[in-house]
């Protein structure tokens, strides 16, 4: 069957130690892709060609291919939770972030892979998110620690928003105006970020602390056309925020669950959620409809991939 | 059986015996280097061939163009020579194990690829794997994760872009946040195009797919699906599920999966669907499918077909039928035509059939019965079943005999030694022989069976030593004696045991065969049993004799008829 190509493919990955592959408009799982057997997939991020799948867990990075379905890269000595990656828009390289304190910059092009960057953050690092001029690097660590990198001029700034939480992710906004934090406290903060042409790094402006959630909040996004944020949580929802005044828009409700991850659609109408009930769900966001459900991970669900595009009618 | 005379057959069936069922693969080390069967084939093949091909030669002269077969050594068996060591056509010209015929065991199938059936050892399942392993990361690249870091020879990059701006609202929409743009994602069009897509009613049992589960047990099995087209079905679907999954969750999943693989093939929910044991070719075995709550670990199948479900009614427990597929639809078929015959010779005989009996006495099925005679009776009536009960020989003994019935006919074997007679030996009547069965006497805890046959002097038992009596001379017939037909008599009334038999013919004799006035003449075994059990038996010898309907039968029927009908007049005459 043909994974590629024309089809929309949802990739999910869990505790089950496994990376299922479904027809996103269908619900159907068309691969189960085997991932290491010691750890679950912290992330999941498809190259920008859509051809492979990268994904990453404790003491592990793997790449897939999706039309063979076979690990084409294998990263090896690899310390602690490897926490995200991410590829640059024309795949040239690869960031991951780890909790050995680093964010490496993985070279794509050459050969074989090799690291050309390196940011110590000092602390485990939990979140890493490329800006959309595709140089900067926004970061998030367990001591609180925010930092956002330049990785062209290795030029950096560090934040520390609220003392003795935790930095559970980072998002920028595909315009570039808003940079957001989450933390293990229930809260999000917001940047304004600014940059003139010839500047190094974006200009920090803090801009707003929302109390998003009572819980742990364990990711924000971002919508593609800018106008929504939404952070999932341990307290079993998913909030749409937004982004013009920051105030709630919708609330999507999982009982008893933890939402872990979260994408939206290309057109930003549509949101796909990953829950520890193992189940990943399609939400249509104006009337908050579970639009498809994606059954088959046997546990919970902890990271989500999803590519769209646009169509132009 | 055949096989069991060539030496060669026998040592590599020992070896390869060992070798699958050892799991702990230690047969398999120490024989594999070992190969006992290969070196005496080496040694002896030019014998061997040569005494072979004289046998092909000769029984060629016989049979024609018959396909190789296993030797026969069936005319002499001297004692084993190196001469004699004689092996399957063939081998000697080859020497790779794996094409090997010798290799393997005749009784045991290898099915390399299905993991589930083929029973492989532990150690060439972790080789299998290893090389497997070996081969997947010879294409994976490795990079180390902890290697120095190697800046970019190019300055560039490391590129910043532009940032695109997004599109301003082309009108403020307030909440339509996501309804104003006119940009559509592939998603949406996706999902747009598929409105009427609802969720796969099979989707909860997606769940079991165990493709690519890690730590969890799962087994791997190819299912044909019979509801497919000619043209698809012979291609079994491959499905890989959680062991612990229940039958019918296998059946949902293995549904969901043609869902997916077959979208226009129409499928009904879990519960109208069977998986049946099957063979690689698609034919359905006559097995009933398999136990909807065993857990899938328990079975061992490489395949198995989804089918659906006849319309067995659920009460009924696993039927342990052996007949084949065509038997049981001919039998079914014949139920049928009997039942039909029955109902219109019914008609005219209404008014003589009597309340005189509460025990149907006349073979002909009332409405109840027929009722109660469903389908499944009379498929599984042929099936061979053996009854212990007591044969009671000349009024009052009493001797402990197996009665068996199958569809071909009865057997009564006195298993413990006679009282009086010191040779009693099993007899067989083919079921064309036999004339009716009735219930005779019914109390609370015995009841007394009857079952008629047609008189040994006119058939021929099937006695391996001792035709010409029928062998079983403890029961008090005696075909010559003037009896006449004692239908509705008791032979146990001498007993002073009262009876739910009426007893309408005052001239009945109690041990009386009743010889008819025409050329068959019948004669009748009593048994006692529990009430359970005569019921049992009648119920499913009548099964049998209704579908085969044999010409004694008829004969016996009509006779009985006529007797009725005569006592009734007498009964008229009297009044």
């Amino acid at each position: 069957m043909e994974t590629t190509g024309d089809q929309l493919i949802l990739a999910t990955g869990g505790y089950d130690h496994t990376i299922k592959l479904w027809q996103a408009h269908t619900g159907n799982c068309i691969q189960s892709l085997k991932f290491v057997e010691t750890s679950q997939v912290n992330a999941l991020d498809r190259t920008p060609d859509k051809n492979r799948l990268a994904a990453c867990g404790y003491q592990c990075i793997r790449l897939y291919d999706l039309k063979t379905n076979m690990t084409v890269i294998n990263f090896e000595s690899v310390q602690k939770n490897v926490t995200r990656l991410g590829f640059q828009e024309d795949g040239k390289w690869m960031f991951t972030a780890g909790e050995d304190h680093r964010v490496r910059i993985w070279d794509m092009l050459s050969d074989s892979p090799h690291c050309s960057r390196v940011f110590d953050c000092q602390a485990p690092v939990n979140a890493a998110c490329l800006h959309p001029n595709q140089v900067e690097i926004a970061m998030g660590a367990q001591n609180g620690g925010v930092y956002l990198w330049d990785v062209k001029s290795e030029v950096h700034e560090q934040l520390i928003p609220e003392v003795d939480a935790s930095i559970q992710d980072v998002a920028i906004s595909p315009d570039g105006l808003y940079m957001a934090a989450v933390n293990n406290k229930g809260n999000c903060y917001i940047w304004s970020l600014s940059s003139s042409p010839n500047q190094k790094l974006s200009t920090l402006q803090p801009k707003l602390k929302i109390a998003a959630h009572k819980r742990y909040v364990l990711r924000c996004k971002f919508s593609p056309d800018s106008r929504l944020l939404v952070t999932t949580s341990g307290d079993g929802t998913a909030r749409v925020w937004k982004t013009d005044d920051f105030t709630m828009w919708r609330e999507l409700s999982i009982e008893n669950s933890w939402v872990w991850d979260a994408a939206f659609s290309a057109d930003s109408k549509y949101l796909f959620t990953a829950s520890s009930d193992a189940i990943a769900r399609l939400w249509k966001l104006e009337t908050k409809n579970p639009e498809r459900k994606y059954t088959g991970h046997t546990k919970a669900i902890t990271a989500l991939s999803f590519k769209d595009e646009i169509v132009t009618e | 059986m055949a096989t069991y005379s060539n030496p060669h057959w026998l040592l590599c069936h020992i070896r390869n015996s060992f070798i699958s069922t050892d799991d702990t693969g230690m047969c398999e080390t120490v024989m594999v280097s070992d190969d006992l069967p290969k070196h005496y084939l080496k040694k002896f093949q030019g014998n061997g061939t040569r005494n072979f091909q004289q046998q092909q030669q000769r029984r060629s002269m016989i049979a024609g163009q018959q396909p190789p077969q296993p030797l026969h050594h069936r005319n002499y068996d001297p004692p084993l020579q190196e001469v004699d060591f004689i092996c399957y056509p063939g081998l000697d010209q080859s020497d790779d194990e794996e094409v090997d015929l010798t290799a393997q065991s005749f009784d045991i199938q290898m099915y390399p690829e299905v993991g589930a059936h083929r029973f492989r050892s532990n150690t060439a399942q972790k080789l299998e794997e290893m090389d497997r392993a070996r081969r997947n990361a010879a294409q994976t690249k490795r990079v180390n994760y902890e290697d120095d870091v190697v800046k970019p020879e190019s300055n560039d990059f490391f590129q910043r872009k532009p940032v695109k701006p997004q599109p301003p609202l082309d009108t403020d929409k307030g909440e339509g946040l996501t309804g104003g743009s006119k940009l559509k994602s592939k998603l949406s069009l996706k999902l747009a195009n598929s409105p009427k897509h609802v969720e796969n009613k099979f989707q909860r049992y997606a769940e079991f797919d165990g493709t690519s589960q890690i730590g969890v047990p799962v087994k791997s099995i190819k299912i044909f699906i019979s509801m497919l087209p000619e043209k698809e079905k012979n291609y079994p679907l491959k499905i890989c599920v959680l062991s612990h999954a229940k039958i019918y969750q296998v059946i949902g999943l293995v549904c969901y999966k043609a869902s997916i693989e077959f979208p226009d093939l129409p499928l009904k929910s879990v519960r109208h669907y069977g998986l049946y044991m099957t063979e690689d070719n698609d034919d359905l075995e006559e097995f009933p499918p398999l136990d909807n709550d065993e857990p899938f670990s328990k079975f061992g199948f490489s395949h198995l077909t989804l089918a659906e479900r006849k319309n067995v009614p659920s009460t009924a427990g696993p039927t342990k039928s052996m007949t084949s597929e065509d038997d049981k639809a001919r039998l079914a078929a014949m139920a049928i035509s009997s039942h039909n015959n029955s109902t219109a010779e019914g008609d005219d005989r209404d008014d003589v059939d009597g309340s005189h009996n509460n025990v149907v006495a006349d073979g002909r099925v009332d409405d109840l019965e027929e009722r109660i005679l469903s389908q499944d009776d009379m498929l599984e009536a042929p099936v061979y079943r053996t009854y212990t009960l007591n044969i009671i020989d000349k009024k009052f003994f009493k001797t402990e005999v197996i009665l068996g019935i199958s569809g071909e006919r009865i057997e009564i074997d006195q298993h413990k030694h006679g009282k009086f007679w010191t040779k009693q030996r099993a007899v067989t009547y083919p079921i064309d022989a036999v004339a009716h069965c009735e219930i005779v006497e019914k109390r609370t805890m015995k009841a007394v069976l009857r079952i008629w046959l047609k008189s040994a002097s006119a058939i021929n038992a099937i006695n391996l030593n001792d035709t010409k009596s029928a062998g079983l001379s403890v029961t008090a017939h005696s075909p010559t004696s003037p009896g006449h037909y004692p239908h509705f008599s008791s032979p146990f009334n001498f007993l002073g045991s009262s009876t739910n038999t009426a007893s309408t013919s005052s001239t009945s004799h109690p041990t009386s065969s009743s010889s008819s006035t025409q050329s068959i003449r019948f004669k009748h075994y009593d048994f006692e049993t529990t009430l359970p059990t005569a019921e049992q038996i009648f119920k499913k010898l009548n099964c049998i004799l209704e579908m085969t309907s044999s010409e004694v039968r008829r004969e016996f029927l009509s006779i009985k008829q006529r007797k009725l009908e005569k006592s009734q007049a007498k009964k008229h005459l009297k009044l």
